[in-house]
């Protein structure tokens, strides 16, 4: 079975994009107001990324998520380094899963809210 | 025409259990010679037998049975009832019930409190008188043995279980980490404990819910089970499902949350109840047609068997449909992702049902909706329904899953996948928490302080 990692882009992420062979799989969802890249994997990588991370999940689509934000962050790094959407992408992150995991482990503490007006 | 009309369901087992002293002088003559003649048990949170982290507080339990959401359930069950529920999801009386309820406590508890059977325990939470329990039977368990057949494996259930339950199952722990010695007997409330805001707005228990019911002239009200701050595919589940009722759709829709330790990654327990109410403050769906309530359980995330379970708590609430969607309480991929409706619509003789639930004797009588989907349609340029809309290749997906990634990397979702005042809730408890999710330094948190202060009878 074939599994997704979607990697959401703002508009920074999109300008590291441009002129790659990326861009032109950048895709627009629900009536255009995301855009997302998506890297697909494999049983042995969907295995590896839930072992690495406990707070990973598959949810009803396939695609791996819950994964922590420096995951996601080395995953994206990665694409803009290697101009890829293939497997070799995670495989790269999780040749460095030590390091990933130690910012992992700092965010689980703390991520900065939104600066939007609550109740 | 009143002969179409649906009735209230009865409490699940005939008449709802109410185990609570309300009485404060009553309350305080039975702490009275209880301090005197009882020992005294203070609750402890059930820790991961491997990791040592909360993931259990049988208090939450203890109140379910006690106001009588898990009706005809009376207390921690015997070694008679416990073997009739593991192998026929079944009460000893025969009325249906998923899941073992216990009182367990170590070995050195044991020793130490010296209690036999025909004894009574006191039992405090926060240092304060709590509860009592006739202590009926004492008897040991294994644990392992306990988790496993809770939940069942693949070649002993094979209709739905598609792995075998482990360290990663969150339900399959709670009861691995239970302790080895069972007092089993019924339990009595004899001090209310005091709910903290935001959970004192929420509580409701059977009893008052059928009175709101009748307050509010609902004649069928359709359950909607959460763990989860709602995004709009969940909106419309709940308004598309409400269309089902007698000869006019559900007058109500209860949104009952399961309140208690949660997984890392879910949202903290006050943000589910206050996003689900802003769902009705800002008129997405009126407030006269939506209510927000709440049920303190550790989830077992059991998917076909936690949504007996959940039948019988709306059942108990008055509930006159119960909705069951997709992956219904689930986690991982453990089970079929239907296997809750496939209980509902055909049974699964392996967990006790040749039949649906409501068609096997001691079965339930909430009426289930089974849903499919929801999922956004570009070429529509709305929320569909699965089975409705022809364009399945072009659809979207959204699940919970994704806009919590969107929320941890601080985009805020698109309002067509969540409505600005939901989000601006899980931004005010991530600003409380420093945290959008359950992490866990709230889950120590939380089990220290709990939803609830406990008075003092004096």
């Amino acid at each position: 079975m074939e599994y997704t990692i979607e990697v959401f882009l703002d508009d920074y992420r999109i300008g590291k994009l441009k002129g790659t062979p990326v861009e032109s799989q950048i895709d627009a969802v629900f009536g255009g107001e995301l855009k997302v890249v998506r890297v697909k994997v494999g049983e042995e990588i969907k295995g590896e990324v839930l072992k690495a991370f406990e707070s990973a999940r598959i949810d009803s689509r396939a695609c791996i998520t819950d994964t922590p934000v420096a995951f996601k962050r080395a995953v994206f790094d990665e694409i803009v380094k290697q101009k890829s959407l293939g497997e070799e992408v995670v495989k790269a992150v999780l040749a460095r899963i030590d390091e990933i995991k130690e910012l992992a482990a700092k965010e689980s503490e703390y991520l900065p809210a939104p600066e939007i007006e609550t109740e | 025409m009143s002969e179409l009309y649906f009735k209230r369901p009865m409490p699940h087992g005939g008449k709802l259990v109410e185990r609570v002293i309300t009485d404060k002088k009553i309350a305080k003559k039975y702490v009275d010679v209880c301090k005197k003649s009882c020992p005294v048990y203070e609750i402890k949170p059930t820790l991961h037998y491997k990791r040592g982290v909360p993931v259990r507080n049988v208090y939450r339990e203890i109140m379910s049975v006690c106001y009588g959401f898990f009706s005809p359930v009376e207390g921690s069950m015997t070694s008679a009832e416990l073997e009739s529920v593991l192998s026929k999801r079944r009460l000893l009386s025969g009325w249906v019930f998923p899941y073992p309820i216990l009182f367990d406590i170590s070995r050195e508890d044991y020793q130490r409190l010296g209690v036999s059977e025909g004894d009574r325990l006191l039992i405090t939470l926060k240092g304060k008188p709590f509860a009592i329990l006739d202590i009926e039977e004492i008897y040991e368990i294994d644990p392992e043995e306990l988790a496993n057949r809770t939940f069942g494996s693949p070649e002993t259930n094979p209709e739905v279980v598609r792995e075998k339950f482990d360290d990663k199952h969150p339900g399959w722990v709670i009861y691995r980490s239970h302790q080895p010695i069972i007092l089993a007997g019924k339990y009595t409330i004899i001090n209310e404990p005091v709910f903290k805001p935001p959970f004192d707005r929420f509580w409701c228990p059977p009893r008052k819910c059928r009175e709101e019911f009748e307050k509010r002239g609902w004649r069928t009200a359709i359950a909607h089970q959460t763990r989860n701050v709602p995004h709009v595919g969940h909106e419309h589940l709940m308004k598309n499902a409400a269309y089902t009722g007698d000869v006019e759709p559900c007058h109500g829709i209860l949104v009952n949350a399961i309140i208690g330790v949660k997984r890392r990654g879910d949202y903290p327990d006050e943000a589910i109840l206050e996003a689900h109410e802003a769902v009705n403050k800002y008129g997405y769906i009126k407030p006269e047609r939506h209510m927000v309530t709440f049920t303190l359980w550790d989830m077992r995330y059991g998917n076909p068997l936690e949504s007996l379970l959940h039948g019988i708590i709306r059942q108990n609430m008055g509930c006159t449909h119960h909705m069951f969607g997709r992956d219904h309480a689930a986690v991982g991929e453990y089970y079929d992702p239907f296997a809750t409706q496939i209980l509902w619509l055909k049974g699964i003789p392996s967990y006790g049902f040749d039949k649906p639930v409501n068609l096997v004797e001691g079965g339930l009588v909430i009426r289930p909706q089974n849903m499919r989907e929801f999922w956004y349609c570009p070429v529509c340029k709305e929320m569909v329904y699965s089975e409705t809309c022809g364009h399945t290749k072009e659809k979207q997906k959204l699940s919970g899953s994704l806009i919590r990634g969107l929320i941890a990397e601080g985009v805020q979702p698109p309002t067509i996948i969540m409505r600005p005042e939901v989000f601006r809730v899980v931004v005010k408890w991530w600003k409380k928490f420093n945290y959008p999710f359950v992490n866990e330094k709230y889950v120590m948190m939380k089990e220290e302080e709990l939803e609830v202060d406990v008075p003092d009878l004096d």
